[in-house]
């Protein structure tokens, strides 16, 4: 259904580009410039992951390449007035601290502006690249400040954090773990997309970097980032919904 | 490398400053009302002194922490926004519980956000405690030719909700540090009330209302 709506616009879209009003942009027009737009992000990011210092002194940290790939996304979103269709929030310190969350894509319903879909994103990194004690650190902090708000601290990690948040909003606020290089795979950049991990949280099993990269194990087949979007834009009801993404 | 040295520098402080435990008492607010009021800009107004006009809608909640001094002791409050859309309701209504005070908070020149008012004080009192103290803020004061609530109303619409009332303007930086200020000071009061009424509670028994379980136990012996 959606794949004919989409040949449909394919074949009118000249029509389309001369009578368009031009602050209006179809469903089909977002999951292209979205794909456009991740494209960009995750070749240069793709750059610098396979970037290797000839004397072995210098390497880009997690956080570095995280904001390659945001900064690269936002400049292309800009250039391409997808803002206003699909925004892109970075998230503060405190709330990377308090939802597990590095960013937040949401779909825009117009006028209202109001958020229809939203896809939260917290980026693992290759072990090697990251502190040994991260995730301690984190738990810490997010401890001490349940604590000073008076509120019960509950031992989850940031996949969890994120999970519960995504949950709390519903089933089209979507998790999206992105793995900046896999160990089988260092250069290149997979996603896991889901609305339904809140059923595992506190069910025996810790959802972390290395419990997400199970989903991985023995797959060989993985969806586009349009064929993400498009599966987002085109989905209907409340079902579960998990895949694999290949980004670069 | 300069400037991200500085940003981390930032970063590092901030950090420090919400997890600092030099304090004598440690207030927890909460700043609610409908999305676009101004809430964002109205904390940051208060905490870094800075205002854009771009809307950046918030998403779930965040904080920050500012240190005070009332009467030579140091209030730490933890200061948290929240975001509007009915969405994170759930996310949002989860923070109330232990907060000793809100700011609740419309737009003068939205009819809607206005109209709203009742249903996040009827959200206070569900989610919250009995003791927690509010300041109506009708802000964008500085929009006076879009105004469409006027200073009356809104003045009686908080009186008839018990609660203070403030025109402000994080714009213009109009009535913000006062709004906090005035917020803190009744919420002191609020403490020592209770204090008098209930002298067990000077000597740190935990009979008190304001220790009971929802609020952390720097709070208990609140006296400023």
């Amino acid at each position: 259904m959606n794949q004919k709506y989409l040949q449909y616009e394919d074949k009118t879209s000249i029509f389309r580009t001369l009578w368009a009003k031009p602050s209006k942009t179809s469903s089909a027009d977002l999951i292209h410039l979205f794909s456009d737009c991740i494209r960009a992000a995750s070749s240069r990011t793709k750059e610098y992951l396979l970037f290797r210092d000839p004397e072995n002194k210098f390497h880009p940290s997690p956080s570095t390449l995280s904001e390659i790939f945001l900064m690269t996304y936002v400049q292309h979103s800009s250039l391409l007035n997808l803002s206003d269709t699909f925004n892109c929030t970075a998230m503060t310190h405190e709330q990377r601290i308090l939802l597990g969350a590095h960013w937040v894509w949401a779909v825009l319903d117009q006028p209202s502006k109001n958020p229809r879909i939203q896809i939260a994103v917290h980026v693992f990194h290759l072990p090697e690249r990251t502190e040994d004690n991260l995730e301690d650190l984190s738990l810490d902090i997010y401890s001490d400040i349940m604590r000073m708000a008076g509120m019960a601290v509950v031992e989850r990690t940031q996949a969890e954090r994120m999970v519960e948040f995504c949950s709390s909003i519903g089933r089209d606020c979507y998790a999206l773990f992105l793995f900046f290089g896999r160990q089988s795979d260092e250069g290149n950049i997979y996603g896991l997309l889901s609305n339904n991990l809140q059923a595992a949280v506190g069910k025996c099993v810790r959802i972390d970097q290395v419990f997400i990269d199970h989903f991985f194990k023995g797959a060989k087949c993985f969806a586009t980032s349009s064929g993400m979007m498009q599966t987002l834009v085109g989905k209907e009801g409340d079902d579960p919904l998990t895949m694999l993404v290949k980004f670069t | 490398m300069e400037l991200y040295g500085k940003m981390a520098a930032t970063q590092d402080n901030k950090q420090k400053e919400s997890s600092d435990q030099n304090f004598d008492y440690m207030f927890k607010l909460l700043i609610i009302g409908n999305s676009s009021v101004g809430k964002t800009s109205f904390l940051f107004r208060y905490a870094d002194d800075t205002f854009t006009s771009a809307f950046v809608s918030t998403v779930g909640i965040d904080f920050k922490v500012k240190t005070v001094y009332k009467s030579d002791k140091r209030i730490k409050l933890q200061i948290w926004d929240t975001a509007g859309q009915e969405r994170y309701r759930t996310i949002t209504t989860a923070y109330y519980r232990g907060a000793m005070g809100f700011i609740l908070m419309y737009d003068i020149t939205n009819e809607e956000s206005f109209a709203a008012v009742q249903d996040w004080a009827t959200q206070i009192k569900t989610y919250s405690w009995d003791n927690a103290q509010v300041i109506l803020a009708g802000n964008k004061c500085d929009m006076d030719e879009e105004r469409i609530v006027s200073v009356d109303s809104g003045r009686l619409l908080a009186e008839q909700l018990g609660f203070e009332y403030f025109e402000t303007s994080a714009k213009d930086n109009i009535n913000v540090k006062q709004t906090f200020e005035r917020l803190v000071d009744i919420i002191c009061d609020k403490m020592s009330d209770t204090l008098e009424a209930d002298p067990a509670v000077s000597t740190g028994t935990p009979t008190t209302r304001l220790s009971d379980n929802t609020t952390p136990p720097q709070q208990s012996d609140c006296s400023c």
